[in-house]
């Protein structure tokens, strides 16, 4: 089980008044504070996207800085190349990745105390796909066990390399993903019980892999052909007596049995493009989306806007991505060459998933067999808070959300009460970065590298606003009292000491 | 390692060192024959095509005297003249003008080579790079980009010759603004160059002002002190600004060859470090050179040397001219324009032409009778005109300048052209120390005085007309254009591809090129001179030049296709057509309501809060027609391959940057209206949004600005519009 504490547990310096809010989870307090020793005197992971179990929460108490910049409470910085995928941290070292001269990927390790640099591979990156800006072709954020570094990048697959000497441990390939809309590949892995698990959504042969960890072999392979591309990464719920993997993809949360990538139950309630990620706290997976255009539109109205070049309101073979030619035969039903009004009904897409755009926050109880959605699905809420892009952070008892513009809201997880909605933290701009938290504070990135810091807690109060110096796209790790930063060209270390 | 190991592992690394470390052979063998005694251009034309074809091959190109033993792809450089391999196809080779170049398939023993020739060293560089452009390269503004399925290798059935129906293609560079090229360092220019070069312009023209750092001069006791880029403003780029990823940390814009530097002395070098590279890399790449300059207008400084002159009022006040005092021969402003000159000429001896800019706001008009009196009398103009026939014909005209204005440079046109004559006539001054003539040619002479260009023009002169501020407005004014006598003397036109006025947004206008360039082969003039600030747009229209020059059959439509289907494969054309008509509709609207829409200076967006008391109805339509253009630009984008975009994506954002353009401009007109009527809910709404909406599109552009250019319109709407209301935004929320 995994536990962080609660915003009540660890105060910010300029936290506001909540009595409420304190007398309300002092229980759960306690519960922390009985914990905490635990704690003490091991180094802190961040093994993965957003730390452990992609929560995005630090499980120290140690002090987090509220102020600092690129010149200012820096412990330490390194120049590591242009890079938009998270720094990771284990065991006193910091991984990173790194996609440099437009041909060569870079995983490096620095000492997490000093920064020193441990070691530095390169990699060929062969020929590379389209991806859409501001996608890198090293996006995917590595995961460790400790021992051991996977890093994923499309056209190599999975690779593992020693954690302590940065030698080759094993190589998998896996299929190349391809994207209607050439978003390309941003899917990230992460380790469970001696499993690396990779879900690659594509529009092509979606799919959730388990990988041997010691040797890279295939545990087995799950195919998810009812998804269309996303990058939600996979997250443990344990509810109900029972451990799943829980991914959310186009339409639908699964939950998946660890032991053999067997479907176990799915909750009906998400929407088409699904690429933030779900948390997960005691039992009850949270997620946050943000899917362009309404409920109707489906694939067809993107494959109409932007694939139908000759805008005739049909879709031709030449129209069609390379990759996905082999699959126009299966959507063309009259086989004539064209896809037309009803046939784009389905091209591409499973046709009993057929779901389309808006926004949703949702909290579904974990656990379950089969269709839960009429069972599970704990509250959920339609306005137009959440980001397309950017996952929703759990922390204590409250849900926070930012968007484009540095637009923030907050509710109450219990039932999705309002805390506050549609909010400015005061910086503009895009939003890539996932939120944060520790030591009872909010870290908030924008893409224009300015971080925001508010307090935890039921009303928005910003604290500080900081300034990395360039842009940043990557969420920040953090372990032990400091901020791993990884901006488009540097990573820093940020911290009081 | 022990000790007796040691000299079997010294021998074993010592193999390794002696052996060739050869390339790894994925592409084809290729030869490239040129002979050794070719002239330096020739030789390098032959790397250049070794070049290209290994990029679009990865072919392995041997280069050599001798024609290869072995059957492979072979090219050989130069002309019977200068290519002892080509002797045998001598009596069947055409005659080819000095800038005349082909590409022919001729059998030299037993097999059949590519012959890639010229009528001089430069038109055979040019003919490599034809071979480069028909086997599918394209050179864009930037830089190369190669088709992922080039057309196959093949050196048979070739017989292309090229010969210029344009022969003066002249590209501008350096001028004013930080959106322009004033904001290149060298290594930017050179590319710049280099990719010029390919697509065949022969002459750069280096456009300077006085206050710039490029050249020094000193009259009278007197020093230059003035060294200002960009009018003398400071751009910073520090902070929470928008798009502040292109700036890598700067706190400061900068142009990068000038960066830190504060002194006189040290920009001054920089300056003409970087001026005098620009002309020796476009010599070295066979093109002639030329350094414009305004010969009436001098660094304030000088005030004191010239009693009664006038202050410049431009943007700035950084500058004198002649006032009522001095008349067009007097010989203190002589001198002083001469001392000018001379500084130039001495820091730039390798200078080709000196290109002499008639001022743009003359003010110096009290002297026209007598010195059109004097100027008609020296030219031996007969019948003469009365010079109030020609007022009243710059006052009538439908060009930008005319009424008050046109009078004011008619009359300003005709005082300096008497002070030029008389400049001019000194046989020593335009003598360069490298031992020849410096060419001059007169700028921006008033068309009224068209007609009688040939007699009024110091012999051996040329010109270099200018029309009118866009390229559309120009060709409307065709008519005038045709009272030029063109063919009587070395004439060019100043073609603007994109301008000033219309500043930061996209431009393009092919259509009206093409218009004017057929006026221009019909009126014998020998050329053009390219007039723009940011080159990201222009890829277009440069390659339409390009291809048009030599080939008077080519159309916008058959341009763009040229351009476009090599890079970014079939079905994208259809799109980018609408792109550019999206485009050239937008600027239309513009150019007709309000010319100096988004000129790049300090009131560039705040005139559009400060004033009015509505919003245009055209604003809407300009922004639809960027809308659309961006999704046809994303629809492009969607189909063309990964080389192609390259040219798709940056149309597409920089569209997006238009869109959210007008978007803020559009919310910060309301958000003015309720301000100024007290209705404060709404000011701040509409603040918001235009804040917004200006942070979008500078993101935008900053996404995939590659040019100092585009680095340039971000500093600039940062420093005028975003950072200033951004702190209004916030100071409204602390209220």
């Amino acid at each position: 089980m995994l536990f962080e504490p609660t915003w009540a547990s660890s105060p910010a310096r300029h936290r506001p008044n909540r009595p409420s809010w304190f007398s309300q989870f002092l229980p759960g307090l306690a519960v922390t504070l009985a914990l905490l020793p635990l704690n003490r005197g091991k180094a802190e992971e961040w093994p993965q996207f957003r730390g452990p179990n992609a929560s995005g929460v630090s499980s120290s108490t140690t002090p987090l800085p509220t102020e600092f910049s690129f010149e200012n409470k820096v412990l330490w910085r390194a120049q590591v190349g242009d890079g938009v995928a998270c720094p990771i941290v284990s065991r006193g070292r910091v991984f990173v990745t790194a996609f440099v001269g437009g041909k060569t990927f870079v995983v490096s390790a620095h000492g997490a105390a000093d920064g020193k640099l441990l070691w530095r591979r390169e990699f060929d990156a062969g020929k590379l796909p389209r991806i859409t800006p501001p996608n890198s072709h090293a996006s995917s954020t590595p995961a460790t066990d400790g021992e051991r570094v996977f890093c994923y990048f499309s056209t190599l697959g999975m690779l593992a390399l020693n954690a302590e000497s940065g030698a080759d441990l094993w190589k998998t390939p896996l299929p190349q993903p391809a994207y209607l809309m050439d978003w390309g590949a941003a899917s990230s892995p992460i380790v469970y019980d001696g499993q690396v698990i990779f879900c690659q959504d594509d529009d092509l042969a979606p799919r959730l892999v388990s990988l041997d960890a010691r040797t890279g072999e295939q545990n087995w392979q799950t195919a998810r052909p009812d998804m269309l591309a996303g990058y939600a990464v996979p997250v443990i719920c344990e509810a109900e007596g029972q451990v799943d993997i829980v991914i959310s993809g186009s339409g639908k949360l699964k939950g998946y049995n660890p032991t053999n990538g067997s479907e176990r139950w799915t909750c009906n309630t998400l929407l088409r493009t699904m690429m933030t990620s779900p948390v997960v706290k005691d039992g009850v997976v949270y997620i946050s989306c943000q899917s362009y255009g309404d409920e109707k539109r489906t694939l067809k109205f993107a494959l109409l806007e932007w694939l139908d070049t000759d805008q005739d309101g049909e879709l031709t073979l030449e129209e069609t991505p390379a990759e996905f030619r082999p699959r126009f035969g299966t959507s063309d039903r009259d086989g004539n060459g064209r896809l037309q009004e009803a046939e784009l009904d389905t091209a591409f897409q499973s046709p009993d998933n057929m779901v389309g755009g808006g926004a949703t926050i949702q909290a579904v109880r974990g656990g379950g067999q089969g269709d839960i959605t009429a069972t599970h699905l704990l509250w959920n809420l339609k306005n137009t808070s959440p980001s397309n892009m950017v996952s929703p952070l759990v922390v204590g008892r409250q849900l926070f959300i930012v968007k484009r513009g540095g637009i923030s809201s907050s509710f109450d997880i219990e039932k999705g009460d309002t805390l506050w909605k549609m909010s400015r933290i005061g910086n503009l701009g895009d939003y890539y970065s996932s939120p944060v938290a520790g030591d009872g504070k909010i870290y908030v990135t924008g893409e224009n590298g300015f971080i925001t810091v508010l307090a935890q807690g039921p009303k928005l109060e910003v604290l500080a606003k900081n300034d990395m110096g360039e842009p940043c796209v990557a969420t920040p790790a953090i372990a032990d009292g400091r901020l791993y930063i990884r901006t488009r060209e540097q990573i820093f270390c940020v911290g009081d000491r | 390692m022990t000790r007796r190991w040691l000299p079997l592992f010294a021998f074993g690394a010592g193999l390794c060192l002696a052996t060739p470390v050869l390339p790894a052979a994925e592409g084809p063998a290729v030869s490239i024959v040129i002979d050794p005694q070719a002239p330096p251009l020739e030789q390098f034309a032959a790397r250049e095509l070794a070049g290209l074809l290994e990029s679009l091959y990865k072919a392995q190109a041997t280069l050599g005297p001798q024609l290869p033993t072995q059957p492979e792809p072979t090219f050989v450089i130069g002309s019977p003249a200068t290519n002892r391999a080509l002797a045998a196809v001598a009596t069947t080779w055409p005659k080819l003008s000095d800038q005349g170049h082909l590409l022919r398939s001729v059998r030299l023993g037993d097999r059949e080579v590519l012959a890639v020739g010229g009528g001089s060293p430069v038109a055979t560089l040019w003919a490599a790079y034809e071979v480069g452009h028909q086997l599918g390269a394209r050179y864009l503004l930037h830089g190369d980009v190669f088709p992922a399925e080039p057309s196959p290798l093949t050196t048979a059935n070739f017989d292309l010759i090229f010969e210029p129906t344009l022969r003066l293609r002249t590209w501008r560079t350096v001028n004013d603004f930080p959106i322009g090229p004033e904001s290149w360092g060298l290594a930017e220019q050179k590319q710049m160059l280099r990719q010029l070069a390919k697509l065949k312009y022969n002459r750069i023209l280096v456009s300077i002002y006085p206050w710039q750092p490029f050249l020094h001069f000193e009259f009278k006791g007197v020093a230059k002190q003035t060294s200002l880029l960009w009018f003398g403003k400071t751009y910073r780029v520090d902070g929470d600004i928008a798009g502040r990823g292109v700036f890598k940390g700067a706190k400061v814009f900068e142009n990068p060859d000038f960066a830190g530097l504060t002194d006189y002395q040290a920009r001054r070098e920089a300056g003409e470090r970087l001026v005098g590279g620009i002309l020796d890399t476009a010599h070295e790449l066979g093109m002639t050179t030329g350094l414009l300059l305004s010969p009436l207008e001098f660094p304030r400084e000088f005030a004191p040397n010239l009693p009664g002159a006038e202050a410049v009022h431009q943007l700035a006040s950084l500058t004198i001219g002649p006032g009522a005092q001095q008349r067009p021969g007097d010989e203190t402003l002589q001198q002083l324009a001469k001392a000018q000159l001379r500084g130039a000429l001495d820091a730039y001896p390798q200078l080709d032409a000196l290109y002499l800019t008639l001022p743009e706001f003359p003010g110096w008009s009290t002297h026209a009778p007598e010195a059109w009196d004097r100027l008609a009398t020296r030219s031996k103009l007969s019948p003469k005109p009365r010079l109030e026939e020609l007022v009243q014909a710059a006052r009538q005209r439908t060009v930008t300048v005319s009424g008050d204005r046109g009078e004011a440079a008619l009359r300003g046109n005709v005082a300096a052209l008497d002070f030029l004559q008389t400049l001019l006539a000194d046989p020593a001054l335009l003598r360069s120390s490298r031992g020849h003539t410096v060419q001059p040619v007169l700028v921006s002479v008033d068309p009224a005085l068209f007609p009688l260009l040939p007699q009024l023009v110091p012999g051996g002169a040329g010109t270099l007309a200018f029309l009118d501020y866009t390229a559309r407005k120009s060709a409307a004014q065709r008519e005038l254009l045709r009272t030029l006598p063109a063919s009587q003397l070395d004439s060019s036109l100043i073609l603007t591809l994109a301008d000033d006025n219309v500043g930061v947004l996209p431009q393009s206008s092919v259509p009206a090129l093409h218009e004017q360039l057929g006026e221009l082969r019909a009126g014998g003039f020998a050329g053009f001179s390219t007039r723009y600030w940011m080159p990201g747009d222009l890829d277009y229209s440069a390659y339409y030049l390009s291809r048009a020059a030599f080939d008077a059959e080519v159309t916008p439509a058959t341009a763009l296709s040229g351009l476009v289907t090599p890079l970014c494969g079939a079905g994208a054309v259809d799109r980018l057509k609408l792109v550019f008509a999206s485009i050239e509709e937008a600027t239309a609207l513009i150019e007709q309501h309000d010319l100096g829409f988004a000129f790049p200076v300090a009131s560039i967006l705040r005139k559009h809060y400060e004033g009015g008391d509505s919003v245009p109805e055209w604003w809407g339509q300009v922004g639809q027609l960027y809308l659309r253009g961006m999704n046809e630009a994303y629809r492009a984008n969607q189909r063309s391959t990964l080389e192609g975009r390259t040219l798709t994506l940056y149309l597409a954002r920089r569209l997006d940057f238009a869109f959210n353009y007008m978007n803020c401009v559009e919310a910060l007109r309301k958000a003015g209206i309720a301000k100024r009527a007290g209705d404060a809910e709404t000011h701040a709404a509409q603040l918001q949004t235009a804040v917004e909406a200006l942070h979008d599109a500078l993101n935008a552009q900053a996404a995939v600005a590659r040019s100092n250019s585009d680095r340039g319109v971000i500093a600039v709407l940062n420093q005028y519009a975003y950072r200033p209301l951004k702190q209004e935004l916030e100071a409204l929320d602390q209220e």
